[in-house]
């Protein structure tokens, strides 16, 4: 009895402390922050120049980036500027996952905060229901992305969709062996899908690492790395995860 | 002595630290990619079966802390689909290592099951050497009635696949008149998988991906990375995977009390019974 009650005291005391210590770095990363950040709404120079300066410098840069975003932690202003670095960063595709459900209905609000924060910029922003957002290049090379939004409805309920309808005979597949071969059940999933490379890299941010239904079929070799811990979006954080992706060495299995 | 079971491995102070954490929230399923064995091959200058050794030396150890953690379900990430890419001499050593061990579970079947240890391998069982799958399904068939501990091992296994079979099974199933389109919906792909949600899914050796690893089952799980390669593995990087997992998990979910289709119901049963026809024909 006497060593159970020291043991639950034991336990509560020990995640006391862990949430004092982690309550006191995030008032420090906070306060830091707070010193040092540029509360501009708008995308500045001096971003854009940070990864002009560091991104060419990497040996390996993801093809297709998928942010993470929860509307209950990042502005929509937040995901407008991810939109500029990653074009000005030259990766080819760019998809926010929705965890929360709400950005899809805010689409429009987020093409206009791209908009707005695009101006000078040179390159081209591909959406897949609203028109390109062009610009003139000044110095800056001048890349082209494409801009998708994920939700979970495209995750585990377009599989079974898929798997439904295989069954309707709705959709032909190939079938060569007793049982379907990954390959043979790639061949049908792709065709529901755009058609853009599977995500490279997922970048998270906030205290733990959760995929919460995040394109199953196509996550089976993107690495997961973590922008912040208290979901602040910063361009520092955007290149240091950059950096951390190109150090990563993929072995396929061999 | 248990070879499966590493029995003697948990100080006293280290128990009394387990005691301490189990006071709380513990996974229900933990899930392991034990990456990092050739790399403390090389790290060590010895060869790379000697890592694979090590590493199944430490999944033992693992399993023992998971019994004294309580944590009844226990996945790990044992070889690959892909890995049969890996040389011919490196696949042949692992078949090897394999067969020695499933072989050393029959031997000790009887501490395997007081220690309630079921196991279950998960994979395209038709890539696997005939005698290693007439071996794996005989543990399956021996140990199927064990309760404390379910450890499933995946082997020639990878997400993908395993969400492919799934789909077979269930176009066969609509063709046998078993089951309807209409009843086809999430939870029965889940329930015709081959494995459970984990609750937390670890990690080792820096890497951070899943590489093809229960692609399906971990849309709300916990995923750790530690740097730490696989035989490094302690029981204090195991106790900071649960205390990450305590202070962070999602909130359990109520359970479904809605009824499920009686169609569903039987189709899985019918399932069951098929896996088990499966295995029976392995062994003869």
């Amino acid at each position: 009895m006497l060593s159970r009650l020291l043991r639950q005291f034991l336990f509560a005391l020990l995640h006391l402390i862990l949430n004092f210590i982690v309550g006191a770095q995030n008032v420090y990363c906070r306060y830091w922050l707070k010193k040092h950040s540029l509360q501009d709404y708008e995308v500045t120079k001096t971003d854009l120049k940070l990864i002009v300066k560091h991104i060419p410098k990497l040996s390996k840069q993801p093809k297709h980036l998928v942010v993470l975003s929860d509307s209950d932690y990042h502005s929509i202003d937040d995901l407008a500027r991810m939109v500029i670095w990653s074009l000005v960063a030259g990766i080819p595709f760019l998809s926010f996952y929705d965890v929360s459900g709400q950005l899809s209905y805010q689409e429009e609000k987020l093409f206009n905060a791209v908009e707005k924060n695009k101006k000078g910029v040179p390159g081209c922003i591909k959406w897949s229901k609203k028109p390109d957002l062009n610009g003139y290049t000044n110095g800056i090379p001048a890349h082209k992305i494409v801009v998708n939004i994920f939700s979970c409805q495209n995750g585990r309920s377009t599989i079974t969709q898929c798997i439904k309808k295989m069954c309707e005979e709705k959709i032909p597949y190939n079938r060569k062996s007793d049982q379907i071969t990954a390959q043979e059940f790639d061949d049908v999933i792709s065709a529901v899908y755009p058609s853009i490379p599977d995500p490279d890299l997922a970048l998270f941010s906030g205290p733990v690492c959760c995929t919460h239904g995040l394109l199953p079929w196509q996550i089976r070799l993107t690495e997961f790395i973590s922008l912040s811990v208290d979901y602040n979006l910063s361009v520092e954080s955007f290149v240091g995860a950059m950096y951390k992706y190109s150090k990563c060495d993929q072995r396929f299995g061999t | 002595m248990s070879l499966w079971i590493k029995e003697n491995c948990v100080s006293f102070f280290q128990l009394f630290c387990i005691k301490v954490i189990k006071t709380g929230r513990v996974p229900q399923h933990i899930a392991f990619i034990m990456d990092g064995n050739r790399r403390y091959a090389k790290k060590n200058s010895v060869d790379k079966s000697t890592g694979h050794h090590k590493g199944f030396d430490k999944l033992s150890e693992t399993l023992k802390w998971c019994l004294d953690l309580g944590i009844p379900e226990v996945t790990v990430y044992a070889f690959s689909i892909e890995n049969f890419k890996r040389s011919k001499e490196e696949v042949d050593a692992l078949m090897e290592l394999a067969r020695e061990k499933f072989q050393n579970l029959l031997d000790e079947i009887d501490q395997i099951d007081e220690w309630g240890v079921r196991v279950h391998v998960a994979g395209r069982l038709s890539l696997l050497p005939e005698h290693l799958r007439s071996l794996v399904s005989k543990v399956m068939l021996a140990t199927k009635d064990n309760n404390r501990l379910c450890l499933n091992i995946a082997y020639a296994y990878t997400g993908r696949d395993e969400i492919s079979r799934a789909a077979s099974r269930i176009i066969d199933g609509v063709k046998e008149n078993k089951i309807s389109p209409e009843n086809i919906d999430e939870e029965l792909i889940s329930q015709s998988l081959d494995l459970g949600e984990p609750e937390l899914l670890v990690r080792t050796s820096g890497e951070v991906r899943l590489s093809d690893f229960m692609l399906w089952q971990i849309s709300n799980t916990v995923l750790y990375f530690t740097d730490v390669l696989w035989p490094e593995f302690t029981i204090w990087n195991l106790l900071a995977a649960i205390i990450h997992f305590q202070r962070n998990a999602p909130p359990i979910k109520a359970e479904d009390t809605n009824e499920t289709a009686h169609e569903k119901e039987e189709f899985l049963k019918y399932l069951e019974q098929r896996r088990a026809q499966e295995l029976t024909k392995y062994i003869s």
